[in-house]
């Protein structure tokens, strides 16, 4: 097959010139990228790429120009001798062309590690730049932010009203805020708080050792019901609530307390329970009261029907009176209970609180033995007539006082005094004595009818229930404060209401 | 004689007879002409390889998204054919004894080939055009870089690296 050489020919001879054209123009390319940035891997790897196909080029494209020249000037043998050093080198920047490209990935991913780490050195820089500028501003702003931090729980712990106690992992106190000294009864100034241990405030050192033991194992302890011991003695109730704080290295483990003062709150659910009991007691009393009065009237009407026919020394007579006199005690058992569960009609007039007082003190003086027993007058002389019931207001001066005279026994001193509660526009009148005292536990129960210390027979129980029925009806509170052995106050409080045409 | 002189004597013995009889079997290897061959053929193998996984590692590193690198993706691609095209040449200058090549005059050559293979003679001589394979990967490999060049310029400063 006879063929034209010419495309082949021109291909062999214009192929390498561009070939060399081209690879020097890519290799040109590289170089100013690598001008500009003289650091960048990817154009060294492609600059070392197009030196390689550059130079690749350069030895195939010489090798074909110079064999056709040759060839077409008849030089054969000297093509002859110089291709296989045009091959060799051919061949040999082949292999050089692979082995660079070959590293593409190596290099890319170094590439990419460098481009990060330099992202991170960026970020660093930048955030190193803005601190460097910015860090007195920052230092400035934070102390700002922790001043006004620390100014907030400073305030929480100097104006709570709850006791604040910092301790340490043994109980000894660290700090306390005012509201702690106030209630542990210390003096701020004169306290060395440093060598104290809450537990010595604690009533029951068993339930301190239950406190320290909860809190040890479970880190905290939540609302545990304890009685604190005053340093002026008194007990009261309190609500502790404490966690554990664990150590660090610059503050050593410490137990946080927040105390609260539950004693007036105690007292109050205590009177409130006991004003349910009695309002309860008064209905139950007021329900018998009512059924037995009638039967006891009807009762005591016969017997002085029949005392009539009867013969002043007769053994009837006798028997008859006797009948009447316990009706007449049984009808006065059922009038208290009738006063005390306030069933009966409250009359109320104008009446001078001081006068009562002062019959009441004589009529006592009449009846009873008390010479060796001084009775104090401490009048307030500003209180004015007030609407009362005389008669019932009496009973219960008379009730209050004969029980004053049975506590001091025969000789002692007793101190009524009057008193005005202006914040509150009411009056009101202490019965004092130094007697015996009564015992705690039966402070709750002394407003409960039928309820007597006394023996049998010298008491029917229903003197102070009377008496809170009488002082409740008239709108007022009545309330006994007593220690063992040191005395007993009585204080009734009465609403003053001056005399107008509608009352 | 003690066992250190024995030994001296054997390897001194072994010495003297490998230097005194050597021979021309024991020389460096000589490399006749189809070695040439040979390490040609495997450079064009080597080079397919190493496009191939230029163009593999282009794709996989996304980076034929953007056009400077997908031409130079193409002209990987050009080259590993142009290679391919080249191989095969001279496979079948050396190798295959199915073909004649003759000169004729300056502007015609003649194929000589067994008659009925007259399409090997035709694929022989488009594939002696191997510039118009090997010359358009140079271009593409130029103008990739030239875009990139030009991306690199046009990001100021920021770099133009995915």
């Amino acid at each position: 097959m006879i063929i034209s050489s010419i495309p082949i020919l021109f291909v062999d001879l214009v192929g390498p010139i561009l070939m060399i054209v081209l690879s020097l123009l890519s290799l040109r390319l590289v170089f100013r990228l690598r001008k500009q940035d003289s650091n960048n891997l990817i154009w060294t790897y492609l600059w070392w790429i197009c030196l390689a196909l550059s130079c690749f080029a350069m030895s195939r494209s010489a090798g074909h120009i110079l064999k056709n020249l040759l060839l077409m000037g008849g030089q054969n043998q000297l093509w002859a001798a110089i291709r296989p050093y045009s091959g060799a080198i051919n061949t040999f920047m082949f292999i050089v062309v692979g082995s660079v490209t070959l590293f593409f990935e190596r290099i890319w991913k170094i590439y990419q590690l460098i481009l990060k780490d330099r992202g991170e050195i960026r970020a660093a820089h930048k955030k190193l730049l803005f601190l460097n500028q910015n860090l007195e501003r920052l230092v400035e702003e934070r102390t700002n932010a922790l001043s006004i931090s620390e100014y907030k729980f400073r305030q929480i712990f100097e104006v709570s009203k709850d006791m604040i106690l910092v301790a340490g992992k043994d109980g000894s106190i660290v700090n306390l805020n005012p509201s702690g000294y106030k209630l542990l009864g210390l003096n701020k100034e004169s306290t060395d708080i440093g060598d104290r241990n809450l537990g010595e405030f604690i009533s029951d050192p068993e339930s301190w050792q239950a406190v320290m033991d909860t809190v040890h194992t479970e880190g905290s302890v939540s609302n545990m019901e304890l009685d604190l011991t005053t340093s002026d003695g008194s007990v009261m109730r309190i609500l502790l609530s404490g966690s554990r704080t664990e150590p660090s290295d610059t503050v050593e483990e410490t137990i946080h307390f927040l105390i609260k003062d539950i004693e007036q709150h105690k007292l109050m659910e205590e009177q409130l329970a006991q004003a349910d009991k009695l309002a309860s007691i008064g209905e139950l009393s007021s329900g018998v009261a009512h059924e037995i009065n009638n039967p006891l009237g009807v009762i005591l009407g016969y017997t002085q029907l029949l005392l009539r026919n009867e013969k002043d020394n007769s053994e009837r007579h006798g028997d008859l009176k006797t009948i009447e006199k316990h009706v007449r005690n049984c009808k006065s058992i059922v009038e208290d209970l009738l006063s005390f569960s306030r069933k009966s009609k409250t009359e109320k007039a104008p009446a001078d609180i001081h006068q009562v007082i002062e019959d009441v003190i004589v009529f006592v003086q009449h009846h009873s033995d008390i010479e060796n027993i001084r009775i104090e007058k401490q009048f307030q002389s500003q209180i004015p007539p007030t609407m009362i019931d005389e008669k019932k207001i009496k009973q219960v001066l008379i009730n209050l006082l004969v029980n004053a005279i049975h506590a001091v026994g025969k000789a002692g001193h007793i101190i009524i005094a009057t008193g005005l509660k202006p914040t509150r526009d009411w009056l009101s009148v202490t019965v004092q004595d130094d007697g015996k005292g009564i015992e705690k536990k039966d402070q709750k129960k002394i407003f409960d009818p039928f309820y007597t210390t006394k023996p049998t027979g010298e008491g029917t129980g229903l003197g102070l229930s009377v008496s809170y029925g009488i002082i409740k009806d008239h709108g007022g509170e009545i309330e006994v404060e007593s220690k063992s052995g040191l005395g007993t106050t009585f204080t009734f409080m009465l609403p003053i209401t001056p005399y107008t045409q509608e009352n | 004689m003690n066992r250190l002189d024995c030994r001296y004597t054997f390897a001194g013995g072994l010495a003297a007879s490998l230097l005194l009889a050597a021979d021309t079997a024991l020389a460096t290897q000589t490399h006749g002409q189809p070695e040439g061959l040979y390490v040609h053929q495997m450079a064009h193998i080597f080079f397919i390889i190493s496009m191939g996984s230029l163009e593999f590692w282009l794709r996989q590193r996304n980076l034929t998204r953007e056009k400077g690198w997908k031409y130079i993706q193409l002209s990987a691609v050009l080259f590993m054919l142009w290679n391919i095209n080249a191989a095969v040449v001279h496979f079948m200058d050396e190798h295959l004894s199915l073909l004649g090549i003759a000169k004729i005059d300056f502007w015609h050559m003649q194929i000589e080939i067994i008659p009925g293979q007259e399409g090997l003679a035709l694929l022989y001589y488009v594939l002696k055009l191997d510039h118009l394979l090997c010359v358009p990967a140079m271009f593409f490999l130029y103008y990739g870089l030239k875009v990139i060049s030009k991306n690199n310029r046009r990001a100021a400063g920021s770099d133009p690296m995915p």
